[in-house]
Order: C-alpha cells, then structure tokens, then sequence
C-alpha cells in the first residue's frame, strides 16, 4: 500500500486528523464547562472550533473521495474501503449541519464523534484496493437508495448521541459534563431523531427495491443486506410503538436506541463478514 | 368489540413483529426453501391487526397522517400477498434469431393465481456484446432486441444489465449466463433434413468446457466441442461479440474425430451432420408481478403519511435550544434567540414536546 498507488490516503489521513481534532475539542468543551447560572455548557468559542475541525474533515474527506473517483472512475459505492471513507464523509457532512443548525445537540459530539472515529480507525486498517463498478450499478436509483442511506444513518448517530449523553450523565466521571441538561427532553428530543430515522430507513428501502428490481429482476430476495436492513427497520418500528404505548425510562430508551443504532452499524458495515457481496448480482 | 380491541392492540402488534422477525431471520439467503406460512402468517396477523387498529383507534382514523400511513402499511401488505399469489418467474435461453415461444421458458415458477399472458409476448433475439475488463469482471450487456411496433411491425431495442425488456407486463432481464452456439443440420439419409442449435456452456465462466451433444434419431450420441477464437484476454478490456469471434466445430461420435469449419459437413450413421454457422444465446430471466407498482405507491404513501403525522405534531415545536436548557430561565451558550425581546425562552413553555 502506497501514497503513489492510492493518491487519495494522504488527504483521508489529514480528513480523519481533522475529525480527531473534533473529537478532542468536543470532550475538552464538557470537561472545561462554562457555567451560566444552573447550566453549564461548552464554551462558544469550543463549539466553533468543534465545527471547524469536522467541516475541513468533510473538506479533505470531499478531497479524498474526488481523487479516487477521478482515478477509478465511479463512485465510492463497491468494497468496503469506500463504503467506511465514504460513510465518514457523509456522517460527518450530515452531522455538521445539525450541530450548526440545532445548537442543543452540540453536547453529543462527545458521544457521535467517538462513533465516527471506529470507522475512522477501521478504515485505517483495510487495503484501499480498487473496486470494479458493476454495470447493475448505473442506475439512478443506487444514489437515492445510498442518499436516504446516508441520511437515516446520521440521524441514528445524533439519536445515539442523545442517548448516550442520557447513559453518560449517570456516571460518576461524566455526571457534571452535561448539568442542566433535562434527561426527559433528551429522550424526547432523541425520540424525535428515531421517527426521522424510520422516515428515511423506509425511504432507502423503497428506493434501494426499485433498483434491485431493475438491476436484479426482483425487488427483495432476502440477502445479507436486505435481511439485515429489514430486522433494522423493524425494530425502529417496534421501539416506537413501545416508546408510544407504554411509559418507557429514559435510560431503557437511550439502551433501545443504541441497540438499533449497533443493529444499523452491523447492517452497513457488518454484511461484508458474512456476506460475498453486499447485494446479489455484484459480482 | 372486546375481540376488536383485541385484535387491534398494540401488544398484538409487537408479537406479529417479533414473528416477522423471526420469519425474516429464517429466510435469509434461502426463501425459495422455507414453508410460505413463515413469512405469510405474521403478516396475515400484522394486516388483521392493522386493519383493527384503523377501526378501533380515533388517534389513526381521525388523523389524516397516521390513517395515510396505516392504510400504505396494509396496502403493502395485501399487494406482497397479491404478488406471491400472482407471480411468475423463469429463465429462457434465446438463440439469435429466435422467436420467443412459452414453450421456451424454463425453471418456471409461479403463483396459483397467476393469470399473464406470456403467450401474446412476441419478440426476436438478436445479436449482444458484452464488455469485460481485466479478471474477466463483466462490464455492460447491450442486447439487441426485435420487438412489434404500434404499426405491427418490428423495431429494435438495446436491453442489458438494469435495463429490462417489458413486454406484457413480464419483465425480461439479461444474465450472465449467455454463450455460444453451433447451428447444426441433421440431413437422414431419408426423410427432411432438420436444423438446430446445440447451446454451449455459459461464456466465458465455462470457457474451459464448450462441449455438449445430441443424439440423432436412430443414431448414436455424438460428442461436441467448440474450439473458438474470441477475443478473450484475462488481462485487458475485451468485447465478447458473437460477430468477430469465429469457432470449429470438433465432432466426436466415439470411433471418428472430425474438425468442421461453418458451412462443412460430416457422414455419420444414418445421415450426414453439417456444422452451418456459429451463432449465440442469450439467457434471460423473466419476471412478473401485477402489483409493483401498486407497491411503490402505497410505500411511497406510507412515508408521505408519517411525514404528515409528524410536521404537523412537530412543525410548531422547533428543535430548540431551550428545549434541552431548559428548566432554567437561561439559555445554552452559542444561541442567539430570534424573539421579540430577545429574549431565553421560558422552558414551562416549551416542556411539552411529545413523540
């Protein structure tokens, strides 16, 4: 494995380097608090600097994924190497624009970033080797199935990272981090994540059917994937009749929710282990 | 209505879930094989269930939202029945120049309800090319069609990989498996002279074994195997074309070898063989389903509805900063508020965001 064969390495290190630098900014901003009357809260000034270090992640990551595709021709879509890069790229584009927009999740960069960073040192790891686009793949579909993909996976991560805060705080090492903080309005607020999450779950496998009919001739057929994104979608849908039906702790919530996020995790990134390919009709 | 209630409850929900999963967990990689009931059963009783929770509950059939979501849920319910009921799937293979016929269609599998009609699809195959890059990794499949016209007559279409042929609603895909062919005559020494197609293995998955036979009426087994010059190449891009790729024929009826060139002949027992041309097939599969698109819109449906369920729920309640700070009368550091006076919002206010 060489910078000269694979170009694009240099730019996904300095990418994951930046995400680092988010990653430790965001647990110095819970560490060192600023106190407002009862709250306490990163300071402005670390929330900033947060931002800044996973967009210019996202800027190198763009960098990254635009020299690959440049030399192989398609797009991060076939092996598992491009499915991590570019999963790392899209949650950390998707969670940047929630952190900027909904400054009350800030706090859950200490639990999202981390959970970003597993695949950011699995892909470390895996040999960046050049994939072959199979022609079932020129499809439009595959981008609307890959687009809610994306989507729904980020909001799993932000409803995880809602969730994790509300474990967190239970802690001792933890229990100042997040003063203030309402744990009933964070379930609630991870809650709404999980319908948005149901959302667009339906969404990939309803464009990702269209496309398998086209390109395989059947719309499901019960592989690696589908089984797995099926049960996936099925527990979400599970969890929120029990969070509607029944008086559901917060902290047997926040457990729910990042057991669908783990059961997501093993649908994307899992199916390659047990799976020859992702989808039939790849090779 | 106690057994509506019942049967509408959202404790009978989460069985019919559990069982689904199960029945999803079963199937994985090998539906073909499991009892239809595994899968048919727990949506039997999820579509009962949803059926009496659309009645029972004011909360779902007074909300446009939730009524919209619910009806697409059981909408894709009843149409992946109707679909099990109905479909038909199989494989033909095509010789260039072939006719479409049922008789073709092999491996065929379908529901007791099917009612297509595969005998009015016409169609004549044609000559296809497929590409491949090095390690043989098959790039696009472009298959040239006939197919009638609105004035009853023949155009051509390009079909291949993603891009199925559709003729009366049944759906012919192309497959890897496609190869060569030797268009043969059989001349008695009496009677009419009959001609054929001897299908070769897959190419180039089998390329190491391009064999086949065929008995002759009244003769003995003879033995097949074509030696072909294409433009095969492991390492490079290459285009497997039945045009630029030429073969003999080696014949073998287990006394005699022969080596026929296109257009030669050989004497057998009972006849002469005549090696007329090499040509090649195409494998497609077939695929019916009355009810895709009834699918795609009752899904589409389903998601439209919770959409609407929850903007109208949520659209007055903005993921606010307020809403996590928000027993205080403090706001969180790095908003800035957009009220009146400029003002934190007083959390009693906002406290009431509910799933």
């Amino acid at each position: 494995m060489s910078v000269t064969d694979f170009p694009e390495l240099p730019w996904m290190w300095a990418g994951l380097a930046a995400y680092m630098g988010a990653t430790v900014m965001a647990f110095r901003g819970v560490i060192t608090m600023e106190n407002i009357g009862a709250l306490s809260a990163p300071s402005r000034i670390n929330q900033q600097v947060v931002l800044a270090c996973i967009v210019i992640g996202i800027v190198l990551l763009t960098i990254s994924l635009g020299v690959r595709w440049d030399r192989l021709g398609h797009g991060p879509f076939v092996n598992l190497f491009e499915l991590l890069i570019s999963q790392l790229w899209s949650l950390g584009l998707i969670y940047a624009l929630v952190y900027w927009r909904v400054p009350a999740l800030r706090a859950s960069a200490v639990v999202v970033m981390p959970l970003i960073w597993i695949l950011g040192t699995w892909v470390l790891f895996i040999e960046p080797a050049d994939s072959r686009f199979p022609p079932t793949y020129s499809n439009n579909w595959l981008w609307a199935h890959v687009g809610f993909g994306k989507v729904f996976l980020t909001f799993c991560l932000v409803a995880a990272g809602l969730a994790g805060i509300i474990l967190l705080r239970s802690l001792p090492l933890a229990r100042d981090w997040f003063r203030g903080m309402s744990t009933e309005l964070l379930d609630q607020m991870a809650w709404r994540f999980m319908i948005l999450v149901l959302v667009f779950d339906s969404l990939m496998l309803i464009a990702g059917a269209v496309w398998a009919q086209d390109a395989w001739g059947r719309y499901w057929a019960w592989d690696a994937l589908e089984t797995s994104s099926f049960m996936t979608w099925l527990s979400i849908g599970a969890a929120i009749h029990v969070r509607m039906t029944y008086k559901l702790d917060p902290r047997i919530g926040a457990l729910t929710i990042l057991a669908i996020f783990g059961l997501a995790f093993v649908t994307y990134f899992g199916a390659p282990f047990y799976s020859q390919a992702a989808h039939k009709g790849v090779i | 209505m106690r057994w509506l209630r019942r049967l509408a409850s959202t404790r009978l929900t989460l069985v019919g879930m559990v069982l689904l999963a199960i029945g999803a967990g079963l199937s994985y990689d090998n539906p073909e094989h499991m009892p239809v009931w595994v899968l048919a059963t727990p949506m039997a009783l999820l579509a009962l269930n949803l059926s009496a929770a659309i009645v029972v509950y004011p909360a779902i059939y007074r909300n446009p939202g939730l009524l919209v979501f619910h009806l697409g849920l059981l909408g894709i319910c009843v149409l992946a029945a109707i679909g099990r009921l109905t479909h038909y799937e199989a494989h033909v293979e095509m010789s260039k120049g072939q006719i479409f016929a049922t008789e073709a269609a092999n491996d065929v599998r379908h529901g007791p309800l099917h009612m297509g009609d595969l005998d009015s699809v016409r169609f004549v195959q044609g000559p296809w090319t497929v590409d491949y890059t090095s390690r043989l990794t098959r790039g696009p499949t472009r298959s040239h069609v006939l197919v009638p016209d609105e004035q009853e007559g023949w155009q051509e279409i390009i079909v291949g990989d993603d891009t199925p042929m559709i003729l009366e609603g049944f759906r012919f895909y192309t497959t890897f498996n496609k190869g060569f062919a030797a268009v043969l005559t059989w001349i008695p020494d009496e009677g009419e002279a009959v001609t054929g197609t001897i299908h070769m293995p897959s190419f180039p998955l089998f390329d190491y074994k391009q064999s086949n036979s065929w008995q002759p009426p009244g003769g003995q087994e003879i033995k097949f195997w074509l030696r072909l010059q294409t433009a095969y190449d492991i390492d490079g891009s290459w285009t497997l074309d039945g045009k630029t790729s030429s073969a003999k024929l080696v014949v073998n009826t287990g006394e005699e070898r022969h080596e026929l060139d296109p257009g030669q002949a050989v004497p057998m027992e009972g006849g002469q063989l005549r090696f007329d041309e090499l040509t090649t097939w195409m494998g497609y599969r077939i695929f019916y389903d009355p009810t895709l698109f009834g699918l795609f819109i009752s899904s589409m449906l389903s998601v439209l509805g919770l959409c609407l369920h929850y903007w109208r729920k949520f659209a007055h309640k903005p993921l606010a900063t307020e809403v996590l700070y928000g027993r205080d009368n403090v706001s969180a550091p790095g908003v800035t508020h957009k009220t009146d006076a400029d003002a934190p919002v007083q959390a009693n206010q906002r406290n009431t965001v509910h799933l």
